[in-house]
């Protein structure tokens, strides 16, 4: 069922990929940035740092919410609306972990004295795992706009609303596993 | 200066000061004559528009006054410049330094970008048989931004907190621990909020371009001028996101405490990376729409199809990527080594070869052609030769081992001013003159034209000529003074003449303007005789523009129906959706917003921020709650 791509949202879809070039371009500078400074000279390294079990717990909630709002998003065209609760409404809460899990990471973090200026592989660490945070909870604010709307809008509008947040959550969650692989990986499993 | 109020004694720079008063009586001025014309409805619709004419016009209108201050801060520069050890007014030590980095700045960011976006949005949608841009509401949104940022960068003058590290604004001089004063965070967050509505401007033509052609206008079929912007919205898409982060590091750097860019560990040559990453295209991204402007022009002029138009896509594509490995040429004496050195040498030069193609494609397009010297074409044509020395002084400053010699010296001064005025202030100024009656549907003056053409380009040659003698005699940029012995006093001298010449240009410019609109001479769709679809169109371009949808078989398709069907385009049968067009006081709401969120980190209040922050969210919830398109969807479905 395509009934709600209409050439006006195909022009949006278009606009709101390359909008995700230029995402990926400023992620991609952040990665080489940490890649430049870390390790370095002065410590902490981040293996002293970085915890596994965090990551992994944090990891799975975003990861899951990838193939909930992947759910979501076939409701859609299925046009089955409970389906379409149970999938905003699963994505919401799983953010809600990573989220909760990454508040908690970082003030672990800030406990053992791992600060932002304490060096800079923790300034380019957080700089860059900070700038994707605020990605989610920006994703957050706009799962409860849908929400809010899912009713109140022509049932065509609101496909299209989801359709390019689902573009956006899996853009974040890709960046997520390039911070797995490329910032913790290396210094967690090996 | 000092005055005293209220037993307190407050102290004012004086060039401050005349500037407060030159702006608040012209200010009060220009509110009066508003008010006595009864023009403030007309402004309500410009604020609120989100039509791609008028969009066009807010972004000309905008560079025009930047071009104002930052040329009289140029004709500053060159004042204090002009005998040796001169000790003109304020302006030496930090004051200078002020001055070449909010000339540098304004004159790139607020400048030369908004003339060639203001023209892409004037003239690419007509030209290619669209009804608007993509996104009507985006691109106020993109206007308004750029102004934001535009206005934070100019009012750090009036806060007494100018930046002052250049406008490459190089770590660590630009560190809080060097320049702890607020002008270069103005500096960050000014290009920083201008920069995103850059990004989204040009997404906005890269979705208009790709999906809003008229029908059978195939890519191998469009104007110069659209594949030109096209080439360099990608180019901004990709820079762009490099400044971004950059201006974002340097703001932890300057605000946060980290220190990437000084330090024991931090790396001063990591911001020039960054920054030459993205200034090297940036470089391109204000040429290429110029190139693609003259090859527009020259055309129509020589009443003959450009020469070669093939090569020319490739030729701008090619210099479009070569531009992206050629950064570290602004790198050559940071001693990154001889084979670093030598490949970025190489993709120099390289860039040549393209950019002398479409030389001689032009001049190959007047070969046996009708020339008709319109103002338009002037420039054009004096473009070309100073286009050339700029490039033949380019291809100089690559010779990686040579630029020991040239770099950081006046040489390099006039080389970057001959390809920047030679190529895109020439390009914007033959681009205004040639679409001006599709803005106002009224021509510019023709004599006033060519006044303002000979005195901007013989005035150029003289300021800027001289340059690469001073710079080859060893003076170096970005200084106040020199002494007599330093043997360029006469160039400088020489110099400061030719600038006052330009500016003369530029006035006669503005006279133009303002005689054009007053004895108005008023032209039908198709002044020029043009080959393209916007002389298809009324004069000023109407809101709905295109119906019927025209229907193209050919390059230069208004040329072609001239010649073979009596001047009437093909009709399509079907056209795909037009953008919605709507009002909305949101976007300049949404930048004011931004001004004031980016106010707080300057003068770092936290509960600012807090609020400020919150109001820019909520204009995207607002936007949301308030689309368009869920309008126009139920009142479809009512129907
Ligand atoms: C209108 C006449 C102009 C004059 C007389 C002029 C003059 C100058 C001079 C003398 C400098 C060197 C300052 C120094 O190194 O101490 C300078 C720097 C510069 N100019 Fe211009 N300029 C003009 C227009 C422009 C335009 C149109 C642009 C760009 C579109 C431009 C871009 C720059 C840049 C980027 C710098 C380097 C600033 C820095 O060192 O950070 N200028 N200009
Ligand atoms: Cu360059």
């Amino acid at each position: 069922m395509n009934t709600f791509k209409t050439e006006r949202f195909r022009d949006k879809q278009l606009g709101f990929v390359m909008y995700l070039i230029g995402e990926a371009i400023m992620f991609a500078t952040l990665f080489a940035t940490y890649f430049i400074y870390t390790p370095t000279a002065i410590n902490p390294i981040p293996k002293e740092v970085f915890e596994a079990r965090t990551v992994i717990i944090s990891s799975v909630f975003l990861l899951t919410s990838s193939a909930t709002i992947h759910y979501g998003e076939k409701a859609v065209e299925k046009g089955n609306h409970k389906g379409i609760w149970i999938g905003l409404l699963t994505t919401f809460l799983l953010s809600v972990g990573f989220i909760g899990m990454e508040a908690h990471e970082f003030q672990t973090y800030y406990k053992e004295g791992f600060t932002l200026t304490q060096n800079l592989f923790l300034s380019s660490f957080y700089i860059l795992v900070g700038l994707h945070a605020s990605h989610v909870l920006f994703g957050m604010g706009w799962m409860l706009v849908l929400a809010y709307q899912k009713n109140r809008i022509p049932f065509m509008n609101y496909a299209q609303k989801q359709n390019i947040f689902s573009y956006y959550w899996h853009f974040v969650d890709v960046v997520w596993i390039f911070i797995i692989t490329l910032v913790y990986g290396p210094y967690l499993f090996y | 200066m000092t005055f005293y109020l209220f037993d307190r004694s407050f102290y004012i720079a004086s060039d401050v000061l005349l500037a407060y008063i030159t702006v608040i009586l012209s200010g009060a001025a220009i509110f009066y004559l508003i008010t006595k014309a009864d023009k403030w409805p007309t402004i309500k619709k410009y604020v609120t528009t989100t039509h791609h004419r008028k969009i066009g016009v807010l972004y000309l209108l905008s560079a025009t006054l930047f071009f104002i201050r930052a040329g009289i801060e140029a004709l500053i520069i060159r004042v204090q410049l002009a005998v040796p050890e001169n000790d003109w007014w304020v302006f030496q030590g930090d004051k200078f330094n002020e001055a070449f980095t909010t000339h540098g700045t304004i004159m790139i960011f607020f400048v030369a970008m908004p003339l060639l976006i203001g023209l892409m949005n004037v003239a690419v949608p007509l030209q290619i048989g669209a009804r608007d841009m993509a996104f009507p509401y985006m691109n106020a949104v993109s206007f308004w931004l750029f102004l934001a940022g535009a206005i934070l960068v100019n009012m750090s003058f009036f806060m007494t907190a100018s930046p002052n590290a250049g406008w490459t604004a190089y770590a660590p001089l630009s560190i809080s621990t060097y320049t702890p004063e607020a002008g270069n965070d103005y500096y960050v967050f000014g290009l920083q909020v201008s920069g995103i509505g850059t990004i989204l401007a040009a997404i906005n033509m890269i979705v208009t371009i790709v999906r809003h052609r008229a029908p059978g206008m195939k890519l191998t079929r469009m104007p110069l001028f659209p594949w030109s912007t096209l080439i360099t919205s990608f180019l901004i898409l990709i820079a762009f996101p490099v400044l971004t982060i950059a201006l974002y590091i340097l703001m932890f750097d300057r605000m946060f405490g980290t220190q990437f860019f000084t330090g024991e560990a931090g790396s001063p040559i990591y911001w020039q990376h960054l920054f030459w990453i993205f200034g090297h295209p940036e470089v391109y991204i204000i040429i290429l729409p110029a190139f693609g402007i003259f090859s527009d022009i020259i055309s129509t002029f020589s009443k003959k199809r450009v020469f070669g138009y093939t090569s020319m896509v490739i030729a701008i594509t090619i210099i479009g990527l070569l531009g992206f490995m050629v950064w570290v040429h602004h790198m050559f004496t940071v001693g990154l080594g001889p084979l670093v050195n030598t490949v970025f040498a190489i993709t120099t030069m390289l860039i040549a070869v393209p950019t002398g193609i479409k030389i001689f494609n032009w001049l190959f397009t007047m070969r046996k052609g009708l020339i008709q010297l319109t103002t338009p074409m002037l420039f054009s044509l004096g473009f070309i030769p100073t286009f050339v020395v700029g490039g033949v002084t380019g291809v100089m400053l690559s010779v990686a081992a040579a630029d020991m010699q040239y770099h950081d010296s006046y040489f390099v001064v006039a080389h970057f001013h001959y390809t920047m005025i030679g190529g895109t202030v020439l390009g914007a100024f033959a681009g205004i003159y040639y679409w001006f009656p599709k803005m106002f549907g009224i021509k510019l003056k023709e004599t006033l034209g060519k006044w303002h053409f000979w005195l901007f380009v013989i005035g150029f040659h003289i300021t800027f000529f001289p340059m690469h003698l001073a710079g080859l005699n060893g003076m170096p940029r970005r200084v106040y003074t020199y002494l007599p012995k330093d043997d360029v006093f006469i160039y400088n001298f020489v110099s400061t003449i030719g600038a006052f010449l330009m500016g003369l240009g530029t006035l006669a410019f503005i006279w133009n303007i303002y005689q054009s609109f007053k004895n108005p001479d008023y032209t039908g769709n198709d002044p020029w005789d043009g080959r393209t679809l916007e002389w298809a169109v009324p004069s000023p371009a109407p809101e709905h523009p295109f119906q019927p949808m025209p229907l193209v078989k050919t390059i230069d398709p208004l040329w072609e129906a001239k010649r073979n069907r009596g001047g009437k385009l093909p009709e399509a049968e079907s056209a795909r959706s037009a953008p919605i067009d709507v009002t909305s006081w949101q976007p300049i709401g949404l930048a004011g917003m931004m001004m004031v969120f980016s106010l707080a980190f300057i003068y770092h209040q936290t509960w600012l921020q807090i609020i400020a922050g919150i109001g820019v969210l909520s204009f995207f919830v607002i936007r949301n709650l308030t689309d368009e398109h869920v309008r126009v969807a139920r009142e479809e479905e009512n129907e």
